[in-house]
């Protein structure tokens, strides 16, 4: 137990007494997450204005009167063309290159077919062409064919009185948009936050354990620790310690820089944390160590089968990817797994765990599954690793 | 009686294919170590002697309980080095040929690292340090970090690290490999220094006139097989020279020079 703290605070000092790897391990994380967050929030918010004051380019084909007066009413931002002579071809290039937003094409004779209806075989059909991949274009479209259908439904209204409707929808005067604002806010944070969170617990491992385990091997100084007279137990598990303290206070930092980017990213739309109880922040600082500890397992073990600094780099970079791709993967479900079995699978869990915690659908099952098979596999791992310290074959190869 | 003594050791290594190709061979075993014996007692430099990768490095790691011997076995004060590996550690300081210290730290931390690792308390530590240290002439660099040291300052460093715990065995693997003489000098007499005291030392080297000035006992080994082992006295009596002996045994062995 001593000599695991000796080897602990070694190696804790070691990284807390060189400001370069303090950067890189423990403040970085956190700036770099501000600094992208801040940009990208900076964009995503010019882009919703832009399309908010966008002045609409609007191509018409026989505009109907009708509609036209219909459409004064409204306030839309429109600068409206006549077709004239374009050649569709021309039509077709003007919305690829985003020179026009919408073309408009209305029957000849469209108000006057609007009056004799009742002679009519079939009906008028106004087309409308948008370009879907421009969004300044398919804003438009989604304007104009809302006020087109509230159109027909007026001249619906005026045929035919009440009996047109069958009925309404949403008529009453009522707050109709009925959500949990706290899920909601939750279910924000839970797509972006659990892959960010396991990519930086990665990093801030990444960045010191091969250094610390491989670098040793390959500097040939793991001689020296290891006549000592202590248990290779010791040694390993005083680096792990280190390594995970280490990996938190990267967590820790990237954590702080999501908090603080996250008014910038989701501009306009309320995050407010204090949505989260102590209830929840235990949960997710449990779940946290416990991730870390595998994490940092994983890394060590691999840095102690590699032979140089290098090598352990590039045999841990298979491993991030995999994580990588299970947060990609939680970005596009609402809703946890509830198959308990899943919670058995490292990394995968933590994920699950942290999108029920942040929408607030704690499974207490599966929350001690989580834990308690990441500390089985947490003591594996250190049982691996302390056999390979005792390993001349892995200590020594050459 | 505090001796060393290593029992028909061998030790044999399986090649990776990146060695082989270094080594243009087609084996996929070496062996090291072969069938090798001898005995290092207190008050005496015990030099083993050999060109490279004769096998010395295999040897002194295995009486340093860094790796196990395949077959026979160590003693260091009764105790084998297959058994109670632990007992051995404390008694012995290990002094590896390659790179030793971190260049992150400072030799007054690692010091200190190392005597907390052996079990010296806060009072014990100060005592060895200031002596060691000043023995080496290290206290004006004792706060400087390794990386910044010179290589002798290094190599004198790590010699006070090895022997925080002033053992009985100290085991050197090529302890003056790449010292100017000066240097070298200052670590052969303080070997000296330390047989004075009473330990039992062993020291590997492929330098001759190392054996020839310090050495009390020698051990010729090449390509792992012990070719011949004797005090030096013995050798002064005899009418051939430890280099005339080397290169005849190195012959008959090999063939060829
Ligand atoms: N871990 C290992 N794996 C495979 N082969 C090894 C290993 N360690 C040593 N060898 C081989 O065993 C032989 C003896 O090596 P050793 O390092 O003991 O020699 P040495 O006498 O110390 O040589 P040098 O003067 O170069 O230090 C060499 O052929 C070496 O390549
Ligand atoms: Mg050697």
């Amino acid at each position: 137990m001593k000599n695991m703290m000796t080897v602990f605070r070694k190696e804790f000092y070691r990284v807390m007494s060189d400001r370069r790897l303090l950067f890189t391990a423990v403040l970085l994380p956190g700036v770099a997450i501000y600094v992208i967050y801040s940009l990208m929030g900076n964009i995503i918010g010019g882009q919703v204005e832009e399309v908010e004051t966008h002045e609409m380019i609007v191509y018409t084909e026989n505009m109907s009167a009708e509609f036209a007066d219909y459409l004064a009413g409204s306030e839309m931002n429109v600068k409206y063309e006549e077709r004239d002579d374009l050649t569709f071809d021309e039509i077709e290039v003007m919305l690829l290159e985003g020179n026009m937003d919408l073309f408009m094409s209305f029957p000849s004779g469209f108000d006057e077919r609007l009056v004799d209806y009742e002679d009519a075989t079939e009906l008028p059909n106004v087309d409308m062409f948008y370009n879907p991949s421009k969004q300044f274009s398919s804003n438009t479209y989604y304007q104009f064919q809302s006020q087109l259908t509230a159109f027909s439904q007026a001249v619906g209204l005026d045929r035919h009185g009440l009996d047109y409707y069958i009925f309404t929808i949403n008529q009453a005067d009522e707050d109709y948009e009925i959500f949990d604002e706290q899920k909601a806010t939750g279910q924000g944070l839970a797509s972006l936050l659990p892959m960010l969170i396991v990519m930086f617990l990665f990093s801030g491992a990444m960045s010191i354990g091969p250094d610390s385990i491989a670098g040793e091997k390959e500097r040939g100084t793991i001689a020296t620790l290891l006549v000592t007279p202590i248990k290779r137990s010791d040694i390993a598990i005083g680096k792990v310690m280190s390594l995970s303290l280490v990996s938190l206070m990267s967590a820790t930092s990237s954590f702080i820089g999501i908090m603080l980017s996250l008014p910038k990213l989701m501009q306009g739309e309320n995050i407010n944390l204090a949505i989260y109880g102590v209830f929840e922040f235990v949960m997710l600082f449990t779940i946290l160590l416990a991730t870390v500890l595998v994490i940092v397992g994983l890394i060590s073990i691999v840095s102690a089968y590699a032979k140089t600094i290098k090598e352990a780099s590039m045999l841990i970079l298979p491993f991030y990817f995999g994580a990588v791709i299970l947060g990609v993967s939680s970005m596009f479900s609402d809703d946890t797994q509830s198959n308990l079995f899943l919670y058995l699978i490292p990394l995968y869990n933590t994920i699950q765990m942290l999108i029920g915690i942040l929408t607030f659908e704690i499974n207490t099952a599966a929350y001690l599954v989580t834990m308690i098979s990441s500390l089985v596999y947490v003591s594996i791992f250190v049982y691996i690793l302390n056999r390979m310290f005792q390993s001349e074959k892995i200590m020594f190869s050459k | 009686m505090k001796v060393l003594e290593v029992r028909n050791m061998k030790k044999t290594f399986s090649l990776s294919r990146k060695q082989r190709a270094i080594e243009k061979t087609k084996e996929t075993k070496k062996i090291a170590v072969n069938d090798l014996s001898f005995t290092a007692y207190p008050g005496e430099i015990y030099g083993l002697l050999g060109p490279n990768g004769a096998g010395k490095t295999t040897c002194l790691r295995a009486i340093s309980t860094l790796i196990k011997p395949d077959e026979g076995d160590v003693f260091v004060d009764g105790f084998s080095v297959r058994e109670d590996s632990y007992e051995v550690r404390k008694r012995i300081g290990f002094l590896t040929s390659e790179l030793k210290l971190e260049d992150h730290f400072t030799p007054n931390y690692l010091f200190g690292y190392f005597a907390r690792l052996h079990g010296l308390n806060e009072e014990e530590t100060l005592l060895r340090r200031d002596e060691l240290f000043g023995r080496f002439g290290i206290g004006d660099f004792q706060e400087v970090k390794v990386a910044d040291l010179s290589t002798g300052m290094k190599q004198k460093a790590s010699i006070a690290i090895s022997l925080v715990h002033d053992p009985e065995f100290i085991i050197f693997d090529e302890p003056t490999n790449g010292l100017d003489i000066l240097t070298a000098k200052s670590v052969t007499d303080y070997l000296v220094e330390l047989k004075n005291a009473g330990k039992t030392v062993i020291v590997s080297t492929h330098i001759l006139s190392v054996v020839e000035k310090i050495c009390d006992r020698v051990g010729i080994i090449i390509n792992g097989k012990m070719k011949w082992t004797d005090t030096m006295d013995h050798l002064h009596q005899s009418s051939e020279t430890l280099e005339e002996l080397f290169f005849r045994l190195f012959e008959e062995s090999e063939g060829t020079l």
